[in-house]
């Protein structure tokens, strides 16, 4: 057990977790949009920010991935932490002005947010979708492309591999701006920009899932294609 | 000229804007290599010293800025924008007052709530002084006055890259690995490395020590990562190097296939030539083939990434020893210029009574370790001893060990403290049962008849320092004794076997090769060298260097151009930089060795590698240091 200091109260904390888990564990209310409970942390939005005091200084960092350690002291609602959310949430909604997460993030945080409408759905580059499709699904579809030195990237997004994606859907499921768009009809699905055929449950007759997801799954587990015929429910 | 008017540089205000130009302390660039400027943005700050548009520069170094800026978290990439667009509407005179106080406000964000160090100390820092400081040059532009832009001047590093002798793009190619993409980093890798996956494994890392997360943790484990890329690669079967876009006529010559040599043939290559390599040796790599032993350096590995470079089109004629170097007869042939990379290969004398007797059981390091891989059978008989400190000291002991010899002992003039080898080299040598002993110089080879069978030494202890800062070791008088042994193998260096080039090349007091340290060139026209064979016994990725950089300069002169040497960031401290802020401490991943106990029974290789996935985990601790300076 590890003894925190959060907000001025005293709080135990296992060792491991990161400052986040345990204001989350003690209801103390942080703002995320790149994290997900069940992934790595990324640290990409910064409006998880709170203060640290390291060196006898309190300095600024990102919740969602530092760990807290023994005696930690950390204050999560100071002008200083309230600002810079702010700020962060400001330049987010400076970039992305038409997507509704963002414009609803940067209104909780008192952000002036500017007219129009919130028709957009950009990609604001918090790499859930990436993660999940590393961590979770294990196929590595969907890399995060970025610049530095040498590299000659106009802007930084997503790389889709088509070739490498299942068609699961997961990523469509964990993005928080409707930019990763899945559409089904009839016997396929389209996601990114590659259309998938469904499978059609053996006693139902529902399309559950794409052809080459199955085949995925059976090549991972060793069960045969012949028994992936029947749908979740059906079972 | 070393006086400015105004630095800002790591955070210390000097301002002479009303006096004359004062002289300021070492810290602070006032040159670029050899470049003076009028003023200078750079990641620590700003330097003006004499008329400049500092709104201007600020401008362009916003865009630099933004190049470098990855765009993964929301506030570097885009604060840099924000800052951008205001600054571009103050200079296009449709800007505010205000607009100077949202600069700062938001600058002060970035540095305090970026992700990464690029956006902490780099991305916007002198744009924040500039600001602060210059601040009456952005107000002028509010009042409804256009300004102006100038052209500017961009060069980049990071500590990393600064301390790596072929200054390979270090937290680029780390940054892929972290983004899943191992391919791209190895071509980057590449660009300065044509042997990744040796170097991945035999570097001698100066980088790592540079490493800004040394003062957090520990260092990225780059040299690691760089093998995760080669090893990747190579999993998936090994991909052919890329084609050249077009064929040049001119041929080029190269003596030695070491690193040096290969490296020059590659860029060479790429660049369209047609080269030919000549290599004693019935196989390449030159000291990484026939120096560095299995256990530390598989040799699939140099002989994969060999073959990729002969696949290239470099004609490697192996068992080729020039013996003399005949200008007229390689002219004759065709040959436009001549690189001689031929490395340090004849052992330094000891300076002792009967070394020179050619007893049997009585042999160099560099032949022990050469004869080695290239198949000699050495029987394990009896103690073995070997003189010296340096790897090639430890490469015999240890792999005397491998071969079955029971007994094995180091002696070293000095202490543990002075010895060159590198210190993990030193800790597994001792885990695996080598023996050291200290202070102790040899002073006569004793033999029985024509066979070694010892040695007579004397102790030492140590003196003054000397030119290399370390304390000379003296003898104690009358101290002497005898050391028995079945085998000695002096290994305390080596030098150039120069005798092919007979009295026509230059050469230093070293018995080195003497060169223009930029271009390359010998006094021989068209005759270029670089590598162990100019810089003594030094290390693979210098000697990579050096053929990069002659395939540069070789380049240039066959086109007839003057050669532009790379920027250099001499005399500027890459690693100071101003807050740090937060990071959180996390020790680097950890790979296997072999026990010590199984290490001595083959020469099997003893790290293990990382996994993708950890390697993915260990690039995620880089801190993307990369400094920026933009000039005028
Ligand atoms: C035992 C040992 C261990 C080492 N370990 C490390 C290490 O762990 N890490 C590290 O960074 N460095 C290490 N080094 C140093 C490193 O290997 C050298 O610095 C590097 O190989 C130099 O490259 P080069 O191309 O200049 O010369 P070399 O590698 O020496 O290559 C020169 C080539 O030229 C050929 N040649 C020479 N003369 C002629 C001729 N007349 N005609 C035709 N061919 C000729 C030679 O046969 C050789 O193949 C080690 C060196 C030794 C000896
Ligand atoms: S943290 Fe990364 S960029 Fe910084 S010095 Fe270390 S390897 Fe280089
Ligand atoms: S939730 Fe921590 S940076 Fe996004």
């Amino acid at each position: 057990m590890l003894n925190v200091t959060i907000d001025g109260k005293k709080l135990e904390a296992k060792d491991g977790e990161t400052i986040l888990q345990v204001c989350q564990a003690n209801h103390v209310r942080i703002p995320t949009l790149c994290f997900h409970k069940d992934l790595t942390p990324f640290g990409a939005c910064r409006l998880c920010v709170v203060e640290v005091k390291t060196d006898g200084k309190w300095q600024l960092a990102s919740s969602c991935d530092t760990l807290v350690r023994n005696k930690m002291e950390v204050r999560t609602n100071t002008d200083r932490v309230k600002e810079s959310r702010k700020l962060a949430a400001e330049l987010l909604c400076y970039k992305y002005p038409s997507t509704k997460a963002v414009r609803d993030m940067a209104e909780s945080l008192g952000v002036e947010v500017p007219e129009g409408k919130a028709d957009g759905s950009d990609c604001i580059l918090c790499g859930l979708c990436t993660r999940t499709c590393h961590e979770i699904v294990g196929v590595d579809a969907l890399k995060f492309l970025d610049r530095g030195l040498g590299r000659s990237v106009s802007e930084p997004r997503i790389e889709y591999i088509a070739d490498a994606c299942i068609g699961c859907g997961s990523c469509a499921y964990v993005c928080p701006t409707g930019f990763v768009k899945m559409e089904a009809s009839g016997d396929r699905r389209v996601i990114w920009d590659k259309s998938f055929k469904m499978t059609a449950c053996d006693k139902c007759g529902r399309y559950f899932a794409p052809e080459e997801q199955l085949k995925w799954i059976s090549r991972k587990t060793g069960v045969p294609m012949s028994k992936l015929t029947v749908c979740t429910s059906c079972r | 000229m070393s006086a400015v008017s105004f630095s800002s540089w790591n955070g210390k205000i000097i301002d002479n804007r009303t006096g004359k130009a004062a002289r300021v302390d070492a810290g602070v660039p006032t040159m670029l290599g050899d470049k003076s400027f009028t003023a200078l943005m750079g990641w620590n700050g700003l330097v003006v010293s004499g008329a400049a548009n500092i709104p201007s520069l600020a401008l362009g170094y916003l865009r630099e800025a933004r190049k470098l800026s990855c765009g993964e978290c929301s506030v570097c990439s885009i604060g840099i924008d924000r800052i951008a667009a205001l600054l571009e509407g103050l200079i296009a005179g449709r800007g505010k007052k205000q607009d100077v106080a949202e600069i700062e406000r938001v600058a002060r964000g970035v540095m305090e709530l970026s992700k990464c160090n690029f956006g902490r100390a780099s991305a916007v820092t002198p744009v924040l002084d500039a600001v602060r400081y210059y601040k009456d040059d952005f107000l002028a532009l509010a009042t409804g006055k256009k300004g102006t832009t100038s052209p500017y001047k961009t060069a980049v590093t990071a500590p990393c890259i600064e301390a790596c002798p072929a200054r390979l793009d270090i937290p680029g190619y780390i940054e892929l690995i972290r983004n899943n993409k191992f391919d791209e980093s190895l071509d980057l890798i590449r660009k300065r490395c044509i042997l990744p996956g040796v170097i991945g494994r035999a570097c001698t890392h100066p980088c790592e020590e540079a490493c800004i997360r040394n003062g957090i943790d520990q260092t990225l484990a780059i040299r690691l990562l760089k093998r995760a890329a080669a090893d990747n690669d190579l999993a998936s079967g090994g991909g052919a190097l890329k084609k050249p876009t077009a064929e040049r006529p001119e041929k080029v010559a190269i003596v030695g296939a070491g690193p040096a040599g290969l490296a020059a043939a590659y860029h060479l290559r790429r660049m369209g030539y047609q080269v030919t390599i000549f290599e004693a040796f019935p196989k390449g790599g030159g000291m990484a083939a026939v120096g560095i032993p299995d256990y530390r350096l598989p040799k699939n590995i140099l002989e994969h990434e060999t073959r990729l470079i002969r696949e290239l089109g470099a004609d490697i004629q192996y068992n080729r020893k020039i013996t003399k170097l005949d200008m007229d007869e390689l002219t004759a042939q065709g040959f436009k210029a001549v690189f001689l990379g031929v490395g340090a290969h004849e052992g330094t004398r000891m300076g002792c009574k009967g070394e020179d007797a050619g007893y049997e059981g009585f042999v160099d390091g560099a032949v022990f370790l050469r004869d080695l891989a290239l198949g000699k059978p050495v029987e394990p008989k009896g103690k073995v001893v070997i003189v010296g400190g340096g790897n090639v000291a430890m490469d015999c002991a240890r792999s005397c060990l491998r071969l079955g010899f029971k007994d094995v002992e180091i002696l070293y003039r000095r202490t543990r403290k002075e010895m060159p080898a590198r210190a993990e080299e030193i800790d597994e040598a001792l885990e695996e049962g080598v023996k050291i002993r200290y202070l102790v110089a040899p002073v006569s080879v004793l033999a029985d008849g024509n066979r070694v069978k010892g040695l007579e030494c004397i102790r030492m202890k140590l003196g003054e320092p000397d030119s290399s800062g370390r304390r000379r070791p003296v003898p104690v008088k009358g101290s002497e004794f005898k050391v028995k042994a079945d085998m000695v193998i002096p290994a305390i260096g080596q030098k150039p076997e120069l005798g092919f080039a007979g009295d026509v090349l230059q050469v230093t007091g070293w018995g080195t090769i003497e060169v223009n340290p930029e271009t390359l060139r010998t006094n021989l026209e068209g005759v270029f060298a670089g590598g162990d064979c100019v810089s003594g016994p030094a290390t693979l990725i210098e000697a990579l260097d050096a053929g990069n950089r002659v395939a540069r300069s070789i380049d240039a002169y066959l086109q007839g151009r003057t050669f532009e040497p790379e920027m250099s960031f001499k005399g500027i401290d890459v690693k100071a930089q101003r807050a740090l802020g937060h990071v959180d401490a996390c020790p680097q991943e950890k790979v296997s060795l072999l026990e010590p106990k199984e290490r001595v029974k083959s020469f099997a290789e003893v790290e293990a590698p990382y996994s993708d996935a950890t390697a993915m985990k260990e690039a995620n601790r880089c801190l993307r240091c990369y400094r920026l300076v933009v000039w005028e």
